[in-house]
């Protein structure tokens, strides 16, 4: 297994992304003067709104004019712009060790992240860390420096994934670490509790925080393309079935297929970006399509 | 359970279990798979294992029945019961063609290819006796097949099957012998279409039961054809070999006289040919010979290598006139029929031969008479009769003559030639010598009439044929003929020593057409015909364009002249000898002068010393002679006619019948050699001495076809399930179009 960067970090999908930017499509309190809106008014050139005056405003956003020709004491608001404060949720539990192509499900996402904070890092915004699996494997600060990718990277190397995901205490410890509103991206197989995952989402919106979800599966997963007798054994269950898949294929995909639309639906419902993406889809591709039609959504905001 | 055509293949039923045995192997062979997504496989698990259980089942179980039914259709089952009439059609019809030429009594061991045919013949009955649909049994041997004024004669024709069937199937077995004829199969499978029909109204079943003798069946074209007629028309051939291999053979192929003059008290020879129809030679083969019913000295062949005939001489001498018997026997072998061979000869007490000389001297019928009959001691059984031209004047019968001979002749009467045209029409010989007095004028417009005469060509004039003082070589060059066969052989110094002088030359252009009768015997040195031989009617005439007598050649100051001469008194009074046997089968036919001869004739067949077999009457042809004839003739040895005159005497005439000699070639065919010849017919080929194990098969509906159809119903219903149960993967691209996207 390698320890570098280059595990996670793959200089040809960076230099396709590298052009892009990750921006916040709600607010977000960063602590620096940044390209993503801010929750509060500065000493910004774009002009907000009106408001009137009370009492403790600084006379200095009077606006004079309007006082002049109503008699009414009302300052300017500006627009502030803030830096992004990016934290990212890697699922690193025994069911993201499945891949049947060139990468697991595991390597796919971590890469995803990877990339994710490379991108974040770049466009001066900080990024964080956090790795699961049944608990908070690992929590990597906020940071805006360069090599702060490095921690990163090193956080998402986690050997012996343990058992079945349980996203709610995950998300809910998330939303106690971060209490200031920022990005949070959650990679994961989503194969946990629904419910779980839908109370931590809506936790983590009602914080503020603004919501991406990739939800990375195997082709393996969304195809079922087995046949022949065949013994499957739960990374996450104890559960294990001898079966002949053809016969169980139609049955599977159908549950499959309500499975994804639960999800979808429930991240819609959240307000949270879904995107479903399967790790035979080259992640630089997959990536840019995302942020591009994010970047859209945002402009549209 | 119903019977089995190959009940031993029954064996293979075990193998129903394979689908089983393979599924549980695959159970077994499994693939581990670490997954994920379980929730979602146990889902549908738990949605579907009950209907995938059944799949499952009905899957296996389809896959169990295909097994049995492809066990079951190479057992080939036969119902016997209702059902199967209900399936088939209502009436099985079973053919027996049965082989009884004589090879069939090839004999090995304590049996014998006919014993083995009639034991097949017993147990299809035996079978047939028991079966509860109705059964039609036609029995023909091939003997009976086309006989001459008899037509085919099956021994049993559309015969219902009951329970005394077998019995009576056991009788008319006990009789039959094999025959002493030669017929083969074809004629048998085409006799019976055409007695027969169609007969798509019912089934038929077609066994022909032979020994498939390789000479037989060499050429089957036909017989191919035929079973493919048979097939088209959904008849069941079974072709049952009763013999185990080829055994070796003799045969007697020939005994008859050699030639030259046959009359009683002058000694003369037979030819005996002994044909060896075996892989191996034989040496030293005794022919046992029989004048009259006597035996008298034997001869021995040295040795005859395999496949080969040999032939020997033997003199024969009858110091009496009159009909005379003749038998050859071989010793004991395979095939004993052909180890005798029987002959008739008539001999005459002498020869007449009536010489016409147109000379004024009778020169040449002088020197002719005197070589044919030197008187003294000598008797050479010739009797010439010296005549002039006038003797011709066709008021005097030529019929008693053995052969005429036309010397130096200037002319004749037109009486005296239609006698000499009838004379020679009806069997007689003619010979023709030339000289002074002879004239081309006449010839060719009264005896050659443009080649429908006579005499065999147009003549020139009288030619002198320029003294060889070269002496390149003789003036006489022959071919091969019965009547020089004094100059055969190279280097004989008779040919040398004749000088021909003077001859008449053919016209000028003339030679023999390529499909004429007319045949130049001897030339000149120069090329010029100078014996022409040719047949008119069924006569035959020689024709010497020059003299008899030492007047244009010396040849008869020669003794090869004696010789010749006497040989072209035998060769042409052959008509005199006739035919000294018939073949077994043959119809005898006599014709009776009706003045002289009673209307009754009574024939007895071999064996039969006492009490003859038939009285047949004769019956008047238009031409107003009485005509009677025998058609029983299926064995070989001595007829006897017993015609009763009308002045109350009786005479005996004899005939001899003998087997095709052929027939006894007793090389066969074995089964791959069959298939080859019978490329494209469907046909199930069996030894009669195994046939014994299968003979169950033989009746009842063979329901292979219905397990055929199922065989594809369940095929059909196996595949449909399993691309149903999902069990044929999709190729790579329709699993991405059907996975979730």
């Amino acid at each position: 297994m390698m320890s570098d960067s280059r595990r996670f970090l793959h200089p040809e999908a960076i230099k396709r992304i590298s052009r892009l930017d990750l921006r916040a499509r709600h607010v977000v309190e960063g602590f620096l003067t940044g390209m993503h809106r801010s929750p509060y008014f500065g000493q910004s050139v774009e002009f907000l709104q009106h408001r009137e005056y009370t009492y403790g405003d600084d006379l200095r956003y009077v606006d004079w004019k309007v006082w002049a020709k109503q008699d009414r004491y009302y300052v300017k608001q500006f627009e502030e712009d803030t830096n992004l404060r990016c934290t990212l949720l890697c699922d690193v539990s025994g069911s993201m060790q499945y891949g049947s192509g060139a990468m697991s499900k595991y390597e796919y996402g971590c890469t995803l992240a990877a990339s994710l904070a490379y991108l974040v890092l770049r466009q001066q915004d900080a990024v964080g860390c956090v790795a699961f699996d049944e608990t908070t494997r690992i929590t990597v600060p906020l940071r805006t420096k360069r090599n702060h990718l490095d921690s990163i990277i090193q956080a998402m190397e986690i050997s012996g994934p343990k058992n079945k995901t349980d996203l709610y205490p995950i998300l809910r410890n998330v939303a106690e670490t971060y209490p200031r509103r920022g990005l949070m991206v959650l990679v994961s197989d989503l194969l946990a509790d629904r419910l779980s995952l839908f109370k931590g989402l809506k936790l983590l919106r009602s914080r503020g925080h603004d919501v991406l979800v990739f939800h990375v599966m195997d082709d393996d997963e969304l195809d079922f393309p087995f046949s022949g007798p065949t013994r499957f054994e739960g990374l996450e269950l104890p559960e294990h079935l001898r079966c002949n898949p053809r016969a169980l294929r139609e049955g599977y995909l159908m549950a499959l297929g309500a499975y994804l639309e639960e999800v979808r639906r429930g991240c819609v419902r959240h307000r949270a970006d879904y995107a479903l993406i399967r790790t035979s889809e080259p992640l630089d591709a997959a990536l840019a399509a995302y942020l591009s039609s994010r970047l859209g959504m945002h402009r549209r905001n | 359970m119903p019977p089995f055509a190959h009940e031993a293949l029954l064996w293979g039923l075990p193998i129903v279990g394979l689908p089983v045995l393979i599924h549980l192997i695959n159970m077994l062979r499994h693939r581990r798979v670490e997954w994920a997504a379980m929730e979602f496989l146990l889902v549908s698990q738990k949605r579907n294992r009950t209907w995938v259980l059944f799949r499952q089942l009905l899957l296996l179980l389809l896959r169990m029945l295909a097994v049995a039914t492809v066990v079951l259709l190479v057992a080939r089952p036969l119902l016997h019961n209702r059902l199967g009439s209900l399936l088939g059609s209502t009436q099985t019809h079973h053919i027996l063609l049965l082989d009884d030429s004589f090879s069939m009594s090839d004999r090995w061991a304590d049996t014998s290819a006919f014993a083995q045919a009639k034991m097949v013949v017993n147990r299809i009955a035996a079978v047939l006796a028991q079966e509860q649909n109705p059964q039609t049994f036609t029995l023909l041997r091939f003997s009976r097949v086309t006989q001459p004024d008899r037509g085919t004669r099956p021994d049993l024709l559309k015969e219902t099957v009951d329970t005394g069937f077998t019995t009576r199937m056991v009788e008319t077995l006990r009789a039959m012998q094999p025959s002493q004829t030669g017929n083969g199969p074809a004629e048998a499978i085409e006799a019976i279409g055409q007695l027969l029909g169609d007969g798509r109204q019912e089934r038929r079943i077609v066994y022909l039961i032979s020994d498939f003798r390789a000479r037989q069946w060499d050429d089957s074209t036909d017989l191919r054809r035929q079973l493919l007629e048979l097939n088209a028309a959904d008849a069941e051939i079974h072709l049952i070999n009763c013999v185990d291999r080829a055994h070796p053979n003799l045969a007697i192929a020939l005994l008859a006289p050699t030639e030259g003059i046959r009359v009683a008290g002058v000694p003369w020879f037979m030819e005996v040919a002994v044909q060896n129809f075996g892989t191996t030679p034989v040496r030293d083969v005794p022919v046992l010979l029989e004048e009259d019913g006597h035996a008298r000295a034997s001869v021995t062949v040295a040795e005859i290598p395999p496949g080969r005939t040999v032939r020997e001489r033997f003199p024969v001498h009858f110091p009496t006139a009159g009909q005379h018997e003749i038998t050859a026997r071989l010793e004991s072998d395979a095939v004993g029929v052909d180890n005798v061979r029987y002959g008739t000869i008539h001999l005459p007490i002498d020869v007449p031969v009536l010489l016409i000389d147109g000379g004024p001297d009778a020169r040449d019928a002088r020197y002719l008479d005197m070589v044919l009959a030197p008187g003294g001691s000598i008797r050479t059984g010739i009797t010439p009769q010296i005549e002039t031209a006038a003797y011709l004047n066709g008021t005097r019968p030529l019929d008693r003559f053995g052969a005429i001979v036309l010397a130096n002749i200037e002319r004749l009467d037109i009486a005296g030639i239609e006698s000499l045209r009838q004379y020679v029409a009806a069997g007689g010989g003619l010979a023709f010598f030339l000289g002074e007095q002879s004239r081309s004028l006449f010839f060719n417009g009264t005896l050659y009439c443009d080649g429908q005469g006579l005499f065999p060509l147009p003549l020139g004039e009288a030619t002198v044929l320029p003294v060889d003082r070269l002496e390149r070589g003789p003036d006489l060059q022959v071919a091969e003929h019965g009547v020089f066969r004094v100059f055969a052989g190279k280097r004989n110094s008779f040919l040398a020593t004749v000088i021909v002088e003077q001859y008449f030359a053919a016209a000028d252009g003339w030679e023999p057409g390529p499909d004429s009768t007319t045949r130049v015997i001897a030339r000149l040195r120069n090329g010029a015909p100078l014996v022409i031989e040719h047949r008119f009617g069924k006569g035959r005439v020689l024709s010497f364009l020059t003299t008899a007598s030492p007047v244009w050649n010396n040849w008869a100051r020669n003794p090869s002249f004696v010789v010749a001469m006497q040989d072209m008194v035998a060769y042409l009074s052959q008509r005199a000898a006739g035919d000294i046997s018939h073949r077994v089968g043959a119809r005898l036919q006599l014709e009776l002068e009706a003045k002289e001869y009673q209307p009754q004739v009574r024939f007895a067949t071999p064996g039969e010393d006492v009490t003859p077999t038939a009285t047949v009457d004769a019956v008047r042809s238009p031409e107003g002679v009485l005509v009677a004839s025998l058609s029983e003739t299926d064995v070989s040895g001595m007829y006897e006619a017993r015609l009763t005159r009308t002045n109350g005497t009786t005479e005996t005439r004899r005939f001899a019948l003998n087997v095709e000699p052929e027939e006894g070639n007793l090389a066969a065919l074995s089964g791959p050699q069959l298939a080859t010849r019978l490329d494209g017919v469907d046909y199930r080929y069996e030894q009669a001495d195994a046939f014994q194990y299968s003979v169950t098969q033989l009746g009842g509906y063979d329901v292979s076809r219905w397990l055929l159809y199922l065989l594809v119903v369940l095929l059909i219903g196996e595949q449909l399930l399993a691309y149903a149960a999902s069990y044929h993967p999709p190729a790579c691209s329709r699993a991405a179009e059907g996975g979730v996207r």
